[in-house]
């Protein structure tokens, strides 16, 4: 095998990088995602900051420097023609008007698609790039008007082409304010110039901002050097002569073209900017694109300045300078990694408990041998230090997989603003609690059902204005979301002050569509009805809108939750607004467990969602409905023997014990016996959101920490598990999916009505078989839908 | 999907010989192309999963990997509940881009089949199933069911 070596690892290599551009590329739309909302609400009231809208012109500029490294044509194209328009917004030359923005925040989704399209999970927003191009080029075409106000002072236009962007967006902002322009000049001998500049630049700062050094190029000979200084200042001429004294200085003031000194106003600016500074802009346009240096995107702007030659080295062009550096130095601090990676490392870890555990077994028995208690403390002492280090790095390993919250909200964000202004809504989003971690995994998993969920509460939560008033709410509809910790569990709560949701519409509607009976919905609950809204299929409105409404949604957002280990419950009332709980786990990738023994069978139950266990007693089970429950702490505890709920008992030929493994296996059926009623047993009380079942199982074995691996392809159906984990010894338990499981066994409640009849025969059949086993008459009742 | 006229095709391409893995599942012998067999293990311990089909005996961890074990006879209809004995394995194969498990009585050993040692599957019937791809006389005398884990696969778990 002589292939070349290093063909597959370049491959490897180019992946990588691949793989980087396109965390390092959605990171930066993010990024842009929030520096245009921030702008949105400062536009809305009437403001603007150019710092922003810099930030913004960067992220593009960065992103087109990327996607011309990794030849994303497209992102590419789309970069450079958003560059232009925010070029002309930063230089004043176009306002930041509503539809601008709306243009902004459509290249923001279409970097998302471009993103998604490239690596492979969408096709490409082909056409629709090319319409914005279109709107972009559009919004350019229309700056030609727009005058500058920095043409209306006397300045020489040749000077103005030499100013950098940023400074020539500090001038135009200082002068938009109403600020007077000065111009120093200034005769430095070489010698001492370090020390001169710093003096003048202290002297001057009080009164104003220095804009540009500028070698005139005049005055000097080989020992000194004449520069010009362009301060803006609030101050008048004569103080500012008065506090920068010197025989080398002169100060004069830059005057306005027309007669008028009044301060410029925005409304006054119809000239034409000098042909030499547009010319000058559209040549470091077309300098930069469509190829800019690898090193362009880390500098930003600040690789521009320095093409500038002789300067000053600290001006007020610092500040740009040190974005890029600050840029340079997160990424040398910051390293991404696949999850992948870190899940590797969480096995080895649980490999490593299970080391723990065994040195554990051996000390006990090296203590119980005599005469070795030295050697014994020892070895305790050992494991001691193992343990506490052990947990360090579990611990260690998860922190790294935790992510803020506040990473998908910023999408939310985005979603409000589009979906309201569809609507014609207007409604405002107040997240709180964005810094709450979770696990990169489920963050990932929960944007979607998010952005359900705030969909529908626009849809059909909030009023539109007029309604508001009428009903005497303020006009301006809220939709807060709120995050937290709760345990080992994060809360998320999506709530908003509409017209909440009407039982009574639901249930007409479940019952026209066939999901309920008229008797059940007599039976039923305000928030049995309620959690309607999560069938399949359910919509209360009859025609469907392009965004919501279309009857698919909601079950999703069920299904979503439920596949990360977690629940969502609603909760409305009519006229105030309605409420969404969505309850997940912190982590899935280590999580400690409850190890129980049901027939023989060790399964693993998350602690997370236990909340206690109890011992059993028989004589303390009920039957309500047909359904097993018992009083705990006088609270009605809906009851499910896991035996029964796993048709351990017996019911199955073939079973191969874990437990019997050994050299002969031993047939399940010798083994099965109702050992919940022989031994009593316990009871596991499960808590998910605020739904409570509780477990009946043989033992308790113990707690540990384990690994969920997720199963094969081939077992996908079968409902009620997280997963398996490795335990001791090779064997592996299964972990129970709490959450399903739960709510399988209560929505069993309300099946119980369907099928009553049918079950009536099966439960026959199962008290014959039972015979005389005591409380087999309750125990038919309930039977597991079998998940294929 | 080889068929019976791909699979002698393949026997020509191979140097007129194809590898097989032979194994029983009493009373029947079978046999799998050996590019599909990862690995050959004794017995490891199996845990049930409840709920899941009747061809699944559970799921065990090889090198801290999960994979899950299948009953071939109970798919094939030989037998009602499984076995094991010291001449037990458990074959691991590749299928869907997951690892599988297969249960079996015994391993036979390797066999290079000739291509006048493969018959078409046609002879068992018209209505053959698609999982079986030949029948393979080779020099000892047992038949072999050739077998394609690909359709065996979609048909069983959908």
């Amino acid at each position: 095998m002589a292939e070349n070596p290093n063909s597959g690892r370049s491959e490897n290599a180019g992946d990588k990088a691949r793989e980087e551009f396109f965390s390092e590329a959605q990171e930066i739309v993010d990024g842009l995602s929030r520096d245009l909302l921030s702008l949105d609400e400062v536009s809305r009231r009437g403001g603007s900051d150019a710092e922003l809208v810099n930030d913004v012109f960067r992220a593009v500029h960065t992103l087109k420097g990327l996607s011309g490294l990794f030849g994303a044509a497209m992102m590419s194209g789309l970069s450079h023609e958003l560059e232009n328009l925010l070029d002309d917004l930063r230089l004043g030359r176009i306002e930041l008007t509503s539809p601008v923005l709306d243009l902004l925040f459509q290249s923001v989704e279409l970097y998302a698609r471009i993103l998604a399209a490239a690596k492979g999970d969408a096709p490409e927003p082909a056409s629709e790039v090319k319409a914005l191009l279109i709107a972009l080029g559009q919004v350019s075409q229309q700056r030609e008007g727009g005058g500058s106000v920095i043409a209306r002072y006397e300045l020489d236009p040749g000077l103005l082409g030499v100013l950098t962007e940023y400074e020539e967006h500090r001038l135009r902002t200082n002068l938009q304010l109403g600020l007077s322009l000065f111009r120093m000049r200034v005769h430095f001998p070489l010698s001492s110039i370090d020390s001169s500049l710093d003096d003048l630049k202290s002297k001057t700062r009080p009164l104003g901002e220095i804009i540009t050094f500028l070698p005139t190029g005049e005055g000097g000979d080989t020992e000194s050097v004449e520069l010009e200084i362009f301060v803006a200042s609030r101050e008048a001429l004569g103080t500012l002569r008065s506090v920068i004294t010197g025989s080398n200085i002169v100060i004069e003031e830059v005057r306005h073209r027309d007669v008028t000194l009044s301060a410029p106003s925005a409304a006054a600016e119809g000239h034409a900017a000098p042909m030499s500074v547009q010319e000058h802009i559209d040549d470091a346009h077309s300098n930069r694109a469509p190829t800019a240096p690898p090193a362009a995107h880390l500098l930003g702007d600040a690789a521009f300045h320095l093409s500038h030659g002789v300067r000053a080295s600290t001006n007020p062009d610092k500040r740009a300078r040190a974005d890029g550096e600050l840029t340079l130095r997160s990424v040398t601090q910051t390293v991404r990694v696949d999850i992948r990676k870190l899940d590797s490392l969480m096995d080895i870890v649980s490999a490593l408990a299970i080391v723990r555990s065994q040195v554990a077994r051996l000390a006990e028995r090296v203590r119980l041998e005599p005469g070795q208690s030295q050697l014994a403390t020892d070895l305790h002492r050992l494991h001691r230090s193992f343990d506490r280090h052990l947990e360090q790095m579990q611990n260690g390993i998860l922190e790294v997989r935790m992510v803020p919250l506040g990473q998908i909200f910023d999408k939310l964000a985005r979603i409000v603003r589009q979906v309201s202004r569809e609507y014609d809504k207007q409604v405002n989003l107040v997240i709180t609690g964005a810094e709450t971690e979770i696990d990169k995994l489920i963050v990932e998993e929960l944007s979607d059902p998010l952005m359900h969920m705030i969909r529908n509460a626009i849809d059909h939560g909030i009023e539109d204005r007029d309604e508001r008033m009428r009903v005497g709410k303020p006009p301006v509809g809220t939709i807060a979301v709120n995050a937290f910790q709760k345990g080992n569990h994060v809360v998320v709560e999506v709530e908003d002050d509409g017209k909440g949701i009407d039982p009574q519409l639901i249930v007409s509607t479940a019952v026209r569509r066939g999901i309920l009976t008229d008797a059940e919905a007599r039976e039923s609950n305000e928030r049995e009805i309620l959690n309607l809204v999560f069938q399949p299929g359910f919509t209360t409105r009859n025609e469907a809108t392009s965004l919501s409404g279309r009857g698919v949604g909601m079950d999703v957002v069920r299904t979503n939750i439920g596949k990360l280990g977690g629940v969502v419950d609603i909760a409305s009332e009519i006229g105030i607004g309605t409420k969404m709980t969505i309850v997940l786990p912190i982590t899935l990738a280590i999580i400690s467990a409850l190890l129980v023994e049901v027939c023989g069978r060790t399964f693993c139950m998350p602690l997370a969602s236990v909340e206690e266990a109890i011992v059993f007693d028989e004589t303390q089970v009920r039957t309500f409905e047909g359904r097993e429950v018992m009083n705990q702490r006088g609270a009605t505890l809906p009851l499910a023997r896991l035996d029964k709920v796993f048709e351990l008992d017996g019911v199955r030929p073939g079973v191969w014990n874990s437990d019997a493994f050994g050299a002969m296996p031993t047939p399940s059926a010798v083994r099965s016996g109702n050992k919940a009623n022989q031994l009593g047993g316990y009871v596991v009380i499960a808590k998910v959101a605020d739904r409570r079942v509780g477990f009946v199982v043989d033992r308790l074995i113990g707690q540990q920490d384990i690994v969920i691996k997720a199963l094969g392809k081939t077992l996908e159906k079968v409902r009620g598990f997280a997963g398996a984990t490795e335990l001791d010894g090779q064997r592996v338990g299964l972990v129970i999916d709490a959450a399903s499981l739960i709510s399988e066994i209560l929505s069993n409640t309300s099946d119980t009505r369907d099928i009553r009849d049918t079950r009536d025969a099966r439960f026959a059949d199962a008290s014959a078989v039972a015979g005389s086993l005591p409380g087999s008459v309750s125990e038919g009742v309930y039977q597991p839908s079998r998940a294929t | 999907m080889p068929d019976g006229q791909s699979i002698s095709r393949r026997v020509g391409e191979l140097g007129k010989r194809v590898e097989v893995l032979a194994f029983s599942l009493w009373p029947e012998a079978y046999a799998i192309m050996i590019g599909n067999i990862a690995e050959i293990l004794k017995p490891l311990p199996i845990t049930e999963v409840p709920r899941s089909g009747p061809e699944i005996v559970g799921v065990m961890s090889v090198r801290g990997r999960l994979v899950t074990v299948l009953d071939l006879k109970q798919r094939f209809k030989l037998a009602r509940t499984f076995s094991f004995d010291n001449r037990s394995r458990i074959l691991l194969v590749d299928v869907r881009g997951e690892q599988i498990g297969l249960l079996v009585d015994e391993v036979l050993g390797v066999y290079r089949l000739a291509d006048h040692e493969i018959e078409p599957p046609t002879v068992m019937g018209s209505e053959h199933p698609p999982y079986i791809i030949g029948i393979g006389h080779p020099l000892g005398g047992t038949v072999l069911m050739l077998l394609d884990l690909a359709p065996l696969f979609s048909s069983s778990m959908g």
